[in-house]
């Protein structure tokens, strides 16, 4: 690894990235010359899974990459795979996925809970009435969809689970899905239901298999997602670079606030779209409906947050988080494996300004209901 | 001992898994089973039971499959090839080739690496071959532009082919390009003044 470490960065680093509406900032970093201007060009690179995105960026073959930021902190913890530390300067966004259900399952769920209630709490007692009357008929679980043993899906959708009563490893199955595979198989009844990123739910509704039940950030408001992350040993040897390409996510991230850009950034993501084969249902509609939904309109499942805010790296993530792969029964927990869980977040490369006392946009679990 | 091993291959292309397949064959292992990763993988997965899995590094079931590490009970718990540290060359080479391979838990190590030696070769043996491939098609392409350029001097100016041939590579040598470049500079002039 150290020779990928002494490699000089005057060329143009490559991140990979999975084809998904929040790859948008390092698109748009990209196209609209912040990463060049800050002194730093890019490559992006599409990968057809987060097992490809981890493998090449620990070997190598990858300079930098969007990544579930649970998985960059298995990574740091050698869990199920090569143990390779790595670190991030940058947050790529907040929230956007969403959990959807077939539309039989959509309908059981609303009708044990009484009403098609905002409270995840309820729906999840819901469901665990369903889940009772399925086995006392001897009916086949049910299976639920996320993407990557280490991703906030799978974090939210157990804790929704939990939240009913329901044991994630028992009562049901939950299984992994790619992502642009996701309606197909809700579709042929693989699958039940899932949790996803943008723009799968809108594709799911679209297409009339599927019904978004709940937002993610209904279950946990400001919830990590994606990461930009390198090897620590690359981000040690190149903090120039990694520096210049966190300062130029920030500026795509304002650039992606400012509602006249809105166009101009629709139409970037669908030109990606229309390069990659699994997109041909996500029309310039769609993605301007998840960008930005109109007020008082069905929820669209995302709720994606792109804006500066969005992409501060806070360490209170990564303790978050580490806490739902202890709860996953993914790792012991240790306080060692805790401070290297920490050490995964590090706002002082990229150049972060300090936050202020308090965070305002901390995690809140099931907000809604607070009110 | 090695037929024993059940060997699983997750491959969208059918000619590199047949290369593949024959590679394992030849070293003697004989339960190799193909199997389609557009649905129900776990499924088909937990019917065969298999030894290891050979993934193609593009297969977005590769997700799949590393969730059987965490949680399974349909199948017997594989997990990911290399977990030690002194792997990382293997891991390398396997990325490089673009495969991956997971085997179940409990399995000897020196048997599995056998199996991934052959993958790996089999796999570089397929992208040098298809890079001959298409070397070879650039090459049938370019004699196929080289023949109709020909044959648009030969009828403009109503010679014989060898002469067509030589003005065409008298032009190539006095502008210091490849008579196919040429050649396909008469196929664009003739195509605009058609």
């Amino acid at each position: 690894m150290s020779q990928a470490a002494s490699q000089a960065t005057n060329r143009p680093l490559r991140i990979g990235y999975v084809p998904l509406t929040d790859a948008a900032l390092l698109q748009v970093a990209k196209a609209k010359g912040f990463a060049a201007d800050q002194g730093q060009e890019i490559e992006l690179v599409a990968e057809a899974s987060w097992a490809n995105i981890r493998d090449k960026l620990v070997v190598g073959i990858l300079d930098g990459a969007h990544m579930l930021a649970p998985a960059a902190i298995a990574s740091s913890l050698g869990l199920g795979h090569l143990k390779v530390p790595l670190v991030s300067p940058v947050a790529l966004g907040l929230d956007g996925n969403a959990i959807t259900l077939s539309r039989p399952l959509y309908e059981a769920v609303v009708q044990e809970t009484g009403i098609a209630s905002p409270d995840p709490r309820a729906t999840a007692h819901g469901l665990a009435k369903v889940i009772g009357k399925r086995q006392a008929v001897g009916a086949p679980p049910l299976t639920l969809a996320h993407v990557f043993p280490f991703s906030s899906h799978h974090y939210q959708l157990r804790l929704w689970l939990a939240a009913g009563g329901i044991d994630p490893d028992k009562d049901l199955r939950l299984t992994v899905i790619p992502p642009p595979f996701m309606v197909r198989s809700l579709t042929n009844g693989e699958i039940d239901g899932f949790c996803v990123g943008a723009p799968w739910n809108a594709v799911a509704v679209q297409a009339g298999v599927g019904q978004i039940l709940h937002r993610g950030r209904d279950i946990v408001q400001n919830c990590p997602e994606k990461l930009l992350a390198f090897r620590a040993d690359f981000a040690a040897a190149n903090p120039e670079s990694v520096a210049a390409l966190a300062t130029a996510i920030r500026q795509a991230a304002d650039w992606c606030s400012d509602p006249s850009n809105l166009d101009d950034l629709t139409e970037l993501l669908a030109q990606a779209a229309r390069s990659q084969e699994e997109w041909s249902q996500i029309t310039p509609k769609l993605l301007r409906n998840i960008l930005a939904p109109t007020p008082g309109a069905a929820i669209n499942g995302a709720s994606l947050r792109l804006d500066r805010e969005a992409t501060r790296i806070r360490k209170a993530h990564a303790l978050w988080l580490y806490r739902q792969m202890v709860d996953a029964h993914q790792v012991s927990d240790l306080p060692e494996y805790e401070a290297t869980a920490s050490s995964v977040y590090r706002p002082d490369l990229g150049l972060e300004p300090p936050m202020g006392d308090a965070d305002s946009q901390g995690l809140r679990l099931f907000p809604r209901s607070d009110s | 001992m090695n037929s024993e091993l059940r060997i699983a291959v997750i491959d969208k292309n059918p000619v590199r898994a047949a290369i593949l397949e024959e590679g394992l064959h030849e070293a003697g292992y004989s339960l190799v089973t193909r199997i389609d990763d557009t649905s129900a993988l776990l499924d088909r997965i937990a019917a065969l039971a298999p030894d290891v899995i050979i993934i193609d590094l593009e297969s977005p079931s590769r997700d799949t499959l590393e969730q059987m590490f965490q949680v399974s009970r349909a199948v017997a718990r594989p997990v990911a090839m290399f977990v030690d540290q002194s792997d990382t060359a293997m891991i390398n080479a396997a990325i490089d080739a673009g495969v991956s391979a997971y085997v179940v838990d409990g399995m000897k190590k020196e048997r599995v690496k056998a199996v991934l030696d052959v993958t790996i070769s089999r796999f570089n043996a397929f992208t040098k071959l298809k890079e001959e491939l298409e070397f070879a098609k650039s090459q049938l392409d370019d004699r196929k532009a080289i023949d109709r350029a020909k044959a648009l001097v030969m009828k403009a100016k109503a010679i014989p082919e060898d002469q067509a041939y030589a003005m065409m590579r008298k032009a190539a040598m006095n502008e210091n390009k490849k008579i196919v470049e040429i050649a396909r500079s008469i196929i664009t002039a003739a195509d605009l003044l058609r």
